[in-house]
């Protein structure tokens, strides 16, 4: 079994003792089983390691410095456990050897009081062999999450990698399959490390490298709904390359149509719709008929299928999309709507993109899957400027996995518009500041780009 | 770490399987899984020319062809470690893609794509590349912002009183979950020829028709007709198009024998399925094929298939009755019986009396197929016995009434009491079956014969008539039975005492 498993064991176990304290009394049978369960894995796992330990960071919950990725199985008890350190204001719990049930059980009948009353409930000498250690303003960011600059890179050499395949294909030149293959494990490892870190990078948006970044966000974007909905490394590889070549099609087209900067024409948007065709035979020039090909040849000739069986190009109604595609179909759409472009120097807003997707659910998009992509991005997406009740305007710096509308954000302006450094809320911990709306960032002339990089 | 080093250079030199190879890695295998029994991790640094643990150096090699530590720090691999659980088949898994030499070798991709469980690793981008990248430009516009806000709302209709609540309920979990399973365990390949079936469903391409065709080989190279004969219907469509051509050659045919031998029913009938799209050019390599069948049930089944493809030009069949090989001629024989075409017994003629009585019998059971009883007739004369069995069968099977008289004779004749018991047997049976009712009348007589001389002798043609009476089984003819169990002859009432047993 994996440590990830393991986490995810131990906290479905906790979730499940805390739950029964709540409601029974501490002798109650369903209490004394709870316990014996937990009691039983802490003791296995802590014959393999020296200790066990949860610690959350931010919205992240790491066991044994593994990270525990919020996936849709086992999502209530994380998201629970999740809730429960971070408003009793825990950073690490740590268990012991000769950890026993009745110390187990009464330290889980504390989780019900509110964080003051389990800061005086809770002391050492009390609990010998379940060590807390309480969180502080300025609690140190764990080594594991000083990866800013690897996912930047790892970004960034992955456009490169996009750029040089597209360019490539487009030039009629050889192209490096080796490295396209590559990237795409290098950002499943910076997703699973931190998907936020790659996310965060998605929501820059570049205005002269349009198609590549498109296609690249795409890929990113349905890498994390993918990793989200619990998909194996395998299948993520093959959803990330496919997900970077769906519009792969575009390079058979004449470029002057791909860089024109008014409307297109209705002969022009015929065209362009054949980039679904398209991206058939430019799979197979750079990816070969392997299994990663195939799958993606399929999404680029779907992604423009929608979940009613509309859609270009024509196919039978019947027909559905593959999961894949549908993924796709979300993530292409969500950049494609919040990026700005020649003919939409104005893009959608993310939270109104996101609006527009919840609205078209069950039309053009996988209603679950719909879902699942707004429980990862949030109504509020990395990247929105805010307007807050109190008159500051704020940047989305980090998601708070369970409060999809109060995310972590960074003050930018004060009610007055001065500029306002290193101020840091979490809009979920009763701050008492409510989002007003979300806003064009440029309105105040500010770049987002610049918080992020 | 020294042991992971010996191994490696081993599988170097030899085949991973070989012994000697086996010598290093089964004590390396040993001594982690006891060390992974009571640590939950092994883990190592890499650098340049030395790869460390815990800050100690436990190997070091400057050798750029033959260090580990070279070879993984090149690829960008900077940590790896073994997690509690490793198996066997992971390290082995682990030590063939580490102890690959080509330089064109990428570790890194190949230990991402062997989706290792208990081995973790870190990987870096090489850091000497130059990644420029920088904030993009951001120019403030002159652009009423809010008013592009009311646009964009009012153009997409939202209503922002709409909640947006994204949980999942339990049961669309269970039903995202099922579909992700799903999707895990399909394979690209169905899902790509429906995909390019689609495509060509509104145009025809060049392109596409070509990636069909090299997924048809790999579908047959996989063994994957079901497949295979979606892309060989769809490109049948195109008149200039035979997808199959390229598989009728004879390697490919003969190929098969696995198929026809060992895979599955449901594989072994898509085979059947696939092969009726091929031409009759393909029929003597699938006779060659046939040679090499071991189950019965599947050789018929292959026959049919080839008599389908031959049928509208037996003729193809004429050149391998040339054939000396016995096993080529008794399955085209078998194949024209199933052809049952007016040319069959002219191309037969020239083999009905050859020598080997596979051949013999094979002609029997086509002329059977085809209602030849006159032919088969002459059978009854055949040097041997089986022959004359199969030939008797044959004729009880197609109630030829015109041989009753000359079986009778031959029953009546001195000789018969000469053969075996089972060709007796076989004559009684076939005279039953072309007898009518007069019949009866015949075998009552030979049960209740008055015999002086060489009584035991006659006892058996008493049986052979008690049992054939018995399998008449009517009323009259069952009485006749019981009657002839009561008289004082032991011959004749133990003959009717076992037919009517056996009854």
């Amino acid at each position: 079994m994996s440590i990830h498993k393991f986490g995810t064991d131990i906290i479905a176990l906790l979730y499940a003792l805390v739950k029964a304290v709540q409601v029974y009394d501490l002798n109650n049978a369903v209490v004394q089983t709870a316990a014996k369960k937990i009691v039983y894995s802490l003791k296995t796992l802590l014959n393999i390691y020296s200790r066990v330990q949860l610690v959350r960071y931010m919205d992240y919950v790491f066991f044994n410095k593994q990270r525990l990725r919020f996936e849709i199985d086992g999502y209530a008890s994380l998201q629970f456990i999740h809730d429960k350190l971070k408003t009793l204001g825990i950073k690490s719990l740590s268990f012991l050897p000769e950890i026993d049930k009745e110390e187990m059980i009464i330290f889980a009948s504390l989780f019900k009081k509110k964080k003051e009353e389990f800061t005086n409930g809770y002391s050492s000498s009390r609990f010998k062999r379940i060590l807390v250690e309480f969180s502080t303003e300025e609690d140190e960011v764990p080594d594991f999450l000083r990866e800013g600059e690897r996912i930047k890179r790892t970004y960034f050499k992955a456009l490169k990698v996009t750029r040089n395949l597209m360019q490539n294909l487009w030039m009629n030149q050889p192209i490096d399959v080796k490295s396209s293959r590559r990237i795409i494990y290098n950002l499943i490892d910076s997703l699973t490390q931190d998907e936020f870190g790659l996310l965060t990078l998605t929501a820059i948006k570049n205005l002269d490298d349009y198609t590549y970044n498109h296609s690249l966000n795409v890929g990113i974007l349905a890498l994390a709904l993918g990793q989200r909905i619990g998909l194996s490394k395998k299948s993520l590889a093959k959803l990330g390359s496919a997900g970077i070549l769906h519009d792969i099609g575009k390079v058979a087209l004449p470029r002057e149509l791909i860089y024109k900067s008014e409307r297109l024409t209705n002969e022009e948007w015929e065209l362009l719709k054949k980039h679904s065709d398209y991206g058939i035979k430019e799979i197979v020039k750079a990816r070969g008929l392997d299994e990663t090909g195939l799958i993606s040849m399929t999404i680029a000739y779907q992604h423009h299928w929608n979940y009613n069986g509309s859609g270009y190009p024509i196919h039978n109604k019947n027909e559905s999309p593959i999961l894949f595609s549908r993924i796709v179909r979300i993530c292409d759409s969500y950049d494609a709507m919040t990026t700005p472009r020649m003919y939409q120097v104005v893009p959608y807003l993310p939270h109104f993109a996101l609006r527009v997707m919840w609205k078209l659910r069950n039309v053009w998009f996988d209603p679950l899957l719909t879902k699942v992509f707004i429980q990862l991005l949030g109504l509020y997406p990395i990247g929105s400027c805010l307007e807050l009740d109190n008159g500051e305007i704020a940047l989305v710096i980090r998601q708070n996995q369970g409060y999809s509308d109060q995310p972590i954000v960074k003050i930018i302006l004060d009610k007055d518009g001065k500029k306002v450094a290193d101020k840091v809320i979490d809009l979920s911990m009763n701050s008492g500041i409510k989002v007003i709306k979300p806003i064009y960032a440029q309105k105040y002339g500010i770049n987002p780009a610049t918080y992020f990089m | 770490m020294k042991s992971l080093a010996k191994a490696v250079k081993a599988i170097q030199m030899y085949h991973i399987n070989h012994p000697s190879a086996r010598n290093f890695y089964n004590p390396l295998y040993e001594k982690m899984a006891i060390y992974l029994k009571d640590h939950p991790v092994i883990e190592y640094q890499i650098d340049q020319f030395m790869i460390s643990n815990r800050g100690k150096a436990v190997y070091k090699e400057d050798e750029k062809e033959t260090s580990i530590a070279f070879r993984l720090f090149r690829n960008g691999i900077r940590n790896i470690s073994f997690i509690s659980g490793l198996s066997f088949h992971e390290l082995i898994k682990f030590l063939r893609i580490i102890s690959k030499i080509s330089k064109d070798e990428d570790i890194a991709l190949e230990l991402w794509e062997g989706d290792f469980e208990h081995i973790n690793f870190y990987v870096v981008e090489e850091e000497d590349e130059i990644i420029d990248y920088k904030v993009p430009d951001f120019t403030k516009m002159d652009i009423d912002y809010d008013a592009k806000l009311r646009e964009i709302i009012a153009r997409e209709n939202i209503d922002l009183n709409v909640p947006i609540k994204p949980d999942l309920a339990p049961e669309e979990l269970q039903t995202l979950k099922n579909q992700i399973a799903e999707a895990e365990q399909t394979s690209a390949i169905p899902v790509a020829i429906t995909t390019l079936i689609s495509y060509l469903n509104t145009e025809k391409v060049h392109e596409i028709i070509d990636i069909l065709k090299e997924l048809l080989e790999l579908c047959i190279d996989n063994r994957n007709f079901y497949d295979a004969i979606r892309i060989v219907n769809k490109l049948s469509e195109y008149p200039d198009i035979n997808p199959v051509a390229k598989f009728e050659t004879e390697p490919i045919i003969v190929g098969f024998k696995d198929v026809i031998n060992t895979a599955h029913q449901e594989t072994f009938n898509e085979f059947m399925n696939f092969i009726s799209f091929f031409s009759k050019k393909s029929i003597p390599y699938l006779v060659r094929l046939m040679t090499f069948g071991k189950l019965k049930e599947r050789l018929q089944d292959l026959r049919k298939a080839v008599a389908y493809v031959a049928q509208d030009d037996p003729t193809a069949l004429a050149t391998l009755l040339q054939e000396q090989d016995i096993d080529v001629l008794v399955n085209t024989i078998a194949i024209l019986g199933s052809i049952k075409s007016n040319e069959t017994i002219t191309l037969l003629e020239p083999l009905m009396n050859h020598h080997n009585a596979a051949i013999r019998m094979e002609i029997i059971a086509v002329l059977t197929e085809m209602d030849k009883a006159v032919r088969i007739a002459k059978y009854l004369d055949d040097d041997e016995e089986i022959i004359r069995i199969k030939a008797l069968q044959s004729l009880t099977r197609l109630k030829y009434t015109v041989i009753y008289y000359d079986l009778l004779s031959r029953i009546k004749s001195k000789t018969f009491r000469n053969l075996d018991f089972a060709e007796q047997r076989e004559y009684f049976n076939c005279l039953v079956a072309n007898g009518g009712h007069e019949v009866i009348t015949q075998l009552r007589k030979m049960l209740f014969k008055w015999v002086f001389f060489k009584r035991k002798r006659y006892s058996v043609m008493r049986k052979l008539s008690a049992m054939s009476l018995a399998d008449i089984g009517t009323g009259h003819v069952l009485d006749i039975l019981r009657r002839g169990a009561k008289r004082r002859n032991k011959n004749i009432s133990s003959a009717c005492e076992m037919a009517l047993r056996k009854k």
